[in-house]
């Protein structure tokens, strides 16, 4: 037997029936196709408007609209996709993942490979890949994260090291032997295309500047304020995913743009659940689940309230947000924190 | 019959395209009605112990209910990451309404 216990529905002491969720989990290509198509459209009208609006200040508004769609669904379908739920036919959920990987900025086996460790240990210490910052998070901590700096040290690293062939004993933990030289290739295959962009704007021509990069940047930090919000002021080193996870209200385009994944905690419970169904399983779940949080900007709103109180040695309850109970200190106490654990 | 042959379940017990638990002499199997017929594989994922028989079935292949790995339920080769080691399967034999697995592999 394992001699670990994985975060999960049994671990939260949360039960649904196994024929409802089994039922919930049916694949299907129709959802993610549609999505996919939805999305498509967006980055045609968008990318449209930021092209008509080049040279003027239109361009500004255009690209933060583009940007964001460009960048939030990236990271959605590449985290739907990792789980292999977005699409019932395998070759279409791979070829997505590839896509929407590289424009998230992640190798995407390692992506597979990280998040299987995020679900087995869920905000563990030392244990969960995807745990990237300090807990209590500190501004300095906030600020890397957010603007995306965070993600572009701990990644840019890692692409050289796996396509070396060098892999961190963290890298190790997490992937199997055998699979390791498919980390090397593809992170190999990830700097080739990157490498080839560069390549392209070298040659003078300017698209992969004005359609990726620019607008992955300016997308970079909404996408990372949804996956803040995820497990940020929540409890570290429980089995109760209850605890330790954030579901929060969004509006329909939040919920788009984050494929459902709003619905977190009950992602987590039952992951096998793809991203069309997490709204029924909401409703088959909720009255085990605590009441999600306020919303995407009223929550992250008090997060970063708390984040610079807690700098400024300020009290750090948050007016209505859900915290763990040690991320509340009085005025004038220091944070006690639990560092990372990987890099 | 061998004594190695083991009375796991009726026909009716699985529902089509689902799987179920059967825990014999300290071992744990899996026991699947797939659209090609009845198969057995070993009850656990190979990636991080987890049971199968929470996991989906799609057409012959198992998903693991934690990670998402598949494996392919006749043969038992691991057919998506995050699994990469295959799955031992078990022969299976239908006598009336029951199905019987063969212990020994």
């Amino acid at each position: 037997m394992a001699d670990y216990i994985a975060t999960n529905a049994a671990s939260s002491g949360v039960k649904l029936d196994k024929k409802l969720v089994k039922q919930l989990s049916r694949r299907s290509d129709r959802p993610g196709l549609i999505y996919t198509a939805q999305w498509l459209v967006l980055l045609a009208l968008t990318g449209t408007a930021v092209w008509m609006a080049l040279g003027t200040w239109w361009v500004i508004p255009a690209m933060l609209a583009y940007g964001t769609v460009l960048t939030v669904p990236s990271y959605s379908m590449s985290h739907e996709c990792a789980h292999g739920t977005a699409f019932r036919t395998r070759w279409l959920n791979e070829t997505m993942l590839w896509i929407s990987s590289l424009l998230y900025f992640e190798e995407p086996y390692h992506r597979r490979f990280s998040h299987a460790s995020h679900h087995t240990y869920t905000w563990m210490e030392g244990k969960d890949s995807q745990m990237p910052f300090d807990t209590p998070m500190g501004l300095k901590e906030w600020f890397l994260e957010v603007t995306g700096i965070g993600l572009f040290i701990y990644e840019s690293p890692l692409y050289i090291r796996n396509a070396l062939g060098r892999f961190s004993d963290e890298v190790r933990r997490y992937t199997p032997e055998s699979e390791l030289p498919k980390l090397k290739w593809g992170a190999r295959a990830c700097l080739a295309i990157y490498g080839s962009l560069a390549a392209v704007v070298l040659a003078g021509y300017w698209w992969p500047v004005i359609f990726i990069l620019i607008p992955r940047l300016v997308g970079g930090p909404i996408m990372l304020l949804f996956t803040l919000i995820q497990h940020v002021e929540m409890q570290e080193n429980t089995l109760d995913l209850r605890d330790s996870t954030r579901s929060f209200r969004t509006n329909w385009l939040g919920r788009f743009l984050y494929m459902n994944m709003n619905n977190h905690i009950e992602h987590h419970l039952y992951p096998m659940v793809p991203f069309h169904q997490l709204p029924e399983l909401n409703k088959a779940v909720k009255d085990q689940l605590p009441e999600p949080d306020p919303g995407f900007f009223r929550t992250n709103i008090e997060v970063f309230w708390v984040v610079l109180k807690r700098s400024l040695r300020l009290g750090t309850k948050a007016p209505s947000i859900r915290q763990a109970p040690h991320m509340i200190a009085e005025r004038g106490a220091k944070a006690e924190r639990i560092t990372k654990g990987y890099v | 019959m061998s004594e190695n042959w083991v009375r796991a379940c009726a026909t009716d017990d699985i529902d089509e395209e689902d799987v179920i638990r059967f825990d014999h002499d300290g071992q744990t199997f899996a026991v699947y009605n797939t659209p090609s017929g009845f198969y057995a594989t070993h009850g656990m994922c190979t990636h991080e112990e987890q049971h199968l028989e929470d996991g989906l079935v799609i057409d012959d292949v198992i998903e693991c209910p934690l990670h998402q790995g598949r494996f392919h339920i006749p043969t038992g080769e691991a057919k998506g990451a995050p699994v990469c080691v295959n799955l031992k399967t078990y022969p299976v034999r239908v006598d009336g309404e029951d199905i019987y697995i063969n212990t020994a592999g």
